[in-house]
């Protein structure tokens, strides 16, 4: 049977940044949603939240992401991709 | 042999392209936190290090060629090993990898300092054991870049993609790139000697390609890319 790996707190937090950027910008947020989504507890899920907005990653009231939390992302996704490119697992 | 400018630039060129490399290979390190990403951009210094001392050795060859020749030998080996290191515990990130990751670490970076000192204190040792030693090290050099290539192109293979080989087959030039270098230091053939030159400046431009590539895409090439991954 495969071992399913835990995510640390970073690739969660990645999850989740991914699964708010993707939400439509019109629409309000519902975190019902992005807990399906990323699949953690919707306890643990308000607590992230509430740190990726001390971060200023994602804005108070409709939680997209704010310039600082889409720059955050973009860097992760590439730095993601340069160590899958350079043979690095992580 | 090359002329010594010729051989100046190539280093320095080297050198350059190496530091370039060391802000792209930080990267990992500071986005995870995680010691054992640490290996790469120390190895890329190590490395870079090698081919400054490299430079002034043949700008001053009168300049205690034994000590320079040493302290090159010794900080391109251990660029390879901190990249083994690397490569070997990017696999199972757990508790007890962190600690045996921070012995070795840290072992490496004993062992390093120790034969630096035993260079400088013992010069005459130094000097009389180069041309043996330097043989056994390129052997150990190639064996590390042997393992570096197997573990990128098993990588490359369990998740097959255009932009995923470049990186075995970058160090398959440095390895090639060591064994002209052991065939050179064992008959003092001048065509492995500029081979080995030649292979180093290609495996290095091949990193600095990929890393330009995934940090500043093109849209067209992003485009492509997406493309490929949905396809």
């Amino acid at each position: 049977m495969k071992k399913i790996s835990r995510r640390d707190k970073l690739k969660i937090y990645g999850d989740l940044l991914r699964a708010l950027d993707s939400e439509p910008k019109t629409e309000k947020i519902i975190l019902s949603k992005v807990q399906v989504r990323i699949n953690v507890p919707f306890d643990r899920l308000k607590q992230y939240i509430s740190d990726l907005r001390d971060l200023g990653l994602i804005k108070d009231d409709t939680l997209h992401l704010t310039e600082k939390g889409k720059q955050y992302l973009m860097e992760y996704e590439r730095v993601l991709e340069f160590m899958r490119r350079m043979g690095l697992t992580y | 042999m090359l002329n010594a400018p010729i051989q100046v630039l190539i280093e320095v060129v080297s050198a350059i392209l190496c530091f370039i490399l060391l802000r792209f290979m930080i990267k990992p390190y500071r986005l995870t936190g995680e010691s054992r990403y640490l290996g790469l951009p120390l190895g890329f210094s190590f490395l870079g290090i090698s081919y400054v001392l490299g430079a002034i050795a043949f700008a001053q060859p009168s300049f205690s060629i034994n000590a320079l020749a040493w302290l090159q030998l010794l900080s391109r080996t251990f660029a390879y090993s901190f990249w083994v290191v690397t490569y070997y515990f990017s696999k199972e990130p757990s508790k007890n990898s962190q600690v045996t990751w921070n012995i070795i670490i840290s072992l490496l970076i004993v062992a390093l300092l120790s034969s630096v000192a035993a260079v400088v204190i013992v010069p005459q040792f130094a000097a009389n054991s180069y041309q043996a030693t330097q043989i056994y090290v390129r052997i150990f050099n190639i064996i590390c870049l042997i393992y570096i290539s197997i573990h990128t192109l098993r990588s490359h293979l369990e998740n097959p993609a255009p932009e995923t080989i470049w990186t075995p087959f970058g160090f398959i030039l440095l390895g090639i790139s060591q064994y002209s270098l052991l065939i050179w230091a064992i008959d003092w053939s001048n065509t492995a000697f500029i081979g080995a030159l030649v292979l180093r400046l290609a495996a290095l431009t091949i990193f600095l390609l990929i890393s330009y590539r995934t940090f500043y895409p093109s849209k067209k090439r992003c485009l492509n890319e997406k493309n490929f991954t949905q396809g």
